[in-house]
């Protein structure tokens, strides 16, 4: 009953304009000095120690850092030449590659709106040169840009794994095959489209052009092998990894790709098209102490600063969503859900389609992460009762804050795109709808074939253990 | 670009820069002497964690100058200007109200830290504890403590020595960023009455001039 009052309490505080984190900090805050005796002083306890006590939270700031730096540092224009090469040659040719350079980008960034960011710029001005309808396009990589927290690595799934304790690399591991069978998915669907409206392709431009433009846009793809490699084969964290994806990524975009910092010629006053012609670089031969200047040039302090931004009003969010979690496990609501619905004889199917929809419903008026923090713990402990993977529980949950980034009023993909496209709110929610179908497609796939998330965990690192 | 901004906007910045760059420096470096050196910098872990700790509370007041927390606006959007103003005058009274009892919060789990008195009450302060216990000799677990910090011995730890800092030195931020968010708030509830502003939370309109940027990032190619 008081529950039922807290999570009103929440909703309400949001309806009327409360910023996310201050709606879900003050409500614990008036839950627990009504309800419970805890004091101020432990609550405040509790806000630092989401930093102090979770180590694996520590992954985001990093990986946010590391794709600030691919976006303005170049990568994101290499990966999208070469998977125009690629499969720019397909009818709807353009479109696809999209579709596969926010796979690529994902693959590198752990952020939905990052992906949208980098690849969207650059793909939905091309896509309407050419011929296609910027809803088409806005549309499209509006959906594949929430490939960015199901391909690994991904920072939602940081937020899993630090919130029921499972291990973030298995969850790295099983967000593969469902990514490439989502992007699989959008891809085909845009093919047969494509075959129907008879949508423009492209020139192939041949074998030398792949290989050409795969070796550019190498530097930036080896950061995966950085990064599940480093993981994997036991080197480093993924914290570590994380954090020497940042280095590494300004590593590239100040001295290989010179697309910023000391060695990018700025050139003044043009307005671009979206393939621009390359500028001119300096050589860091002629300028060795670059090296130092590289770290204090305005470029890298804006980058830095972009990445703390975002940083904080995430990391905010989800430190006051544990000051919640944290009101949820003192009251055992946990444990009083479990019991209610094992007792309600719901199976793991029925469990399963609560899950869906809860978070469906959730994931339109919170922030992903958040959300997360909260409904993970919730639901955790049931699942374990009714013997379903928390691995497949955690894709599952992915997959479902896919939807919600791409469905209003909190959907960041939404936003972002709508920003990038320069196109109202609502165009694009009627843009992204006919792939928002698909997206549901693969959502039950996912949840009721467990397979698709299990398999490559349990071949790479053993079957799961589970202790209760 | 950064002649417009204000010496403290400038500081923030500044700030939220630094830190985010340390830690990452920090953690790769521990990464460098495990393999190059086969040794682990003991406090790495333990300062970037305080480091990131101090990174969002503290840059959660700049967020909130900037307007840059996520919310929900679908309401607030179809309203007309006058209800909306009133909402957003219950909303930034609530921020208020929360940032004032976090600081009472933050103050009582600092102080102790600190060898000062917490204060009475449980909503509100009601004058300083009397008997309490000075804790002002706990020390973190990994961080050495700093010559150039010397002085804090004798203030806090009756001239004994510290091997490690004191608790009360990263705990310290708990404080100064609630009396900080407080001090937001207010800055941004006066606004909001003078009618600058209409909400607290992200915008839309903040679109047009990240749209702007975006293109601005794509001139550079």
């Amino acid at each position: 009953m008081e529950v039922a009052l807290l999570f009103s309490l929440v909703i309400g505080l949001l309806i009327i304009g409360v910023p996310i984190a201050i709606a879900l900090g003050m409500s614990s805050v008036l839950f627990l000095l009504v309800f419970s005796d805890s004091s101020l002083a432990s609550i405040a306890q509790t806000l630092f120690s989401a930093f102090e006590g979770h180590y694996t939270l520590l992954a985001i700031p990093f990986f946010i850092l590391a794709s600030t730096f691919m976006t303005t540092g170049g990568v994101a224009k290499r990966i999208i030449r070469f998977s125009i090469a690629c499969v720019g040659h397909l009818p709807g040719g353009l479109a696809i590659a999209g579709v596969f350079a926010c796979m690529l980008f994902a693959a590198l960034s752990g952020s939905s709106p990052a992906t949208v960011v980098a690849i969207g710029t650059i793909v939905i001005g091309g896509m309407v040169q050419v011929g296609y309808s910027k809803e088409f396009a806005a549309g499209i990589i509006c959906n594949a840009g929430t490939l960015g927290i199901l391909i690994p690595p991904s920072i939602v799934m940081v937020v899993y794994a630090a919130s029921v304790e499972v291990s973030v690399g298995r969850m790295f591991l099983a967000g593969v095959i469902p990514g490439l069978l989502a992007g699989f998915m959008l891809m085909t669907t845009i093919y047969i489209i494509a075959k129907i409206k008879n949508l423009p392709k492209e020139e192939w431009k041949g074998w030398k052009e792949v290989f050409a433009s795969g070796r550019e846009a190498g530097w930036g793809l080896f950061l995966i092998v950085i990064i599940l490699g480093g993981i994997y084969g036991g080197i480093f964290t993924p914290t570590e990894a994380a954090a020497v994806a940042a280095v590494y990524a300004f590593f590239i975009a100040n001295f290989i790709y010179k697309d910023m910092g000391p060695l990018a010629e700025r050139r003044q006053n043009q307005l671009s098209t979206t393939f621009a012609e390359e500028p001119t670089r300096k050589s860091l031969w002629l300028q060795p102490w670059a090296i130092a200047t590289a770290f204090f040039h305005k470029d890298t302090k804006k980058t830095l600063l972009d990445a703390g931004k975002l940083t904080v009003t995430l990391l905010f969010i989800i430190a006051n969503a544990l000051i919640l979690k944290h009101v949820l496990t003192d009251e055992q609501v946990p444990q009083q859900v479990a019991s209610a619905m094992l007792s309600a004889g719901f199976g793991p199917i029925m469990f399963l389609i609560i899950v869906n929809v809860i978070l469906l419903i959730g994931g339109q008026f919170m922030e992903p992460s958040g959300l997360l923090v909260i409904v993970a713990p919730l639901v955790f402990p049931i699942a374990i009762e009714l013997g379903i993977d928390p691995i497949h529980l955690g894709i599952i949950m992915v997959v479902n804050m896919e939807i919600g980034m791409i469905t209003p009023p909190v959907g960041l993909n939404l936003f972002v795109t709508s920003g990038v496209a320069g196109m109202p709110m609502l165009s694009v929610v009627r843009a992204a709808l006919p792939f928002l179908c698909v997206l549901f497609v693969f959502l039950i796939l996912v949840t009721y074939v467990p397979w698709i998330s299990t398999f490559l965990p349990n071949l790479v690192m053993g079957p799961e253990i589970i202790l209760k | 670009m950064d002649h417009s901004k204000s010496l403290i906007d400038q500081i923030e910045e500044m700030l939220i820069a630094g830190i985010l760059g340390a830690m990452t420096l920090i953690t790769f470096a521990n990464v460098v002497t495990r393999y190059g050196f086969n040794k682990n910098i003991l406090w790495a872990l333990e300062l970037t964690v305080f480091l990131f700790g101090w990174l969002v509370l503290l840059g959660a007041s700049y967020a909130i100058k900037k307007s840059s927390h996520l919310g929900v606006d679908i309401i607030i959007n179809v309203l007309a200007p006058k209800p909306r103003r009133i909402l957003g005058l219950i909303a930034v009274f609530i921020c208020i109200s929360f940032s004032l009892l976090m600081l009472k919060g933050a103050w009582d789990y600092w102080a102790n830290f600190a060898n000062l008195p917490g204060t009475e009450g449980r909503w509100f302060p009601l004058g300083f504890e009397e008997k309490y216990r000075n804790k002002g000799w706990y020390e973190v677990n990994d961080i050495p403590h700093p010559a150039i910090l010397g002085w804090m011995e004798n203030v806090f730890n009756e001239g004994e020595e510290y091997e490690k800092i004191p608790r009360l030195l990263p705990y310290f931020v708990l404080p100064l960023s609630m009396a900080l968010m407080l001090f937001r708030f207010f800055q941004a509830a006066l606004s909001l009455w003078n009618g600058k502003t209409d909400r607290l939370i992200e915008s839309h309109e903040v679109e047009k001039e990240f749209q702007k940027d975006s293109y601005q990032l794509l001139d550079k190619d």
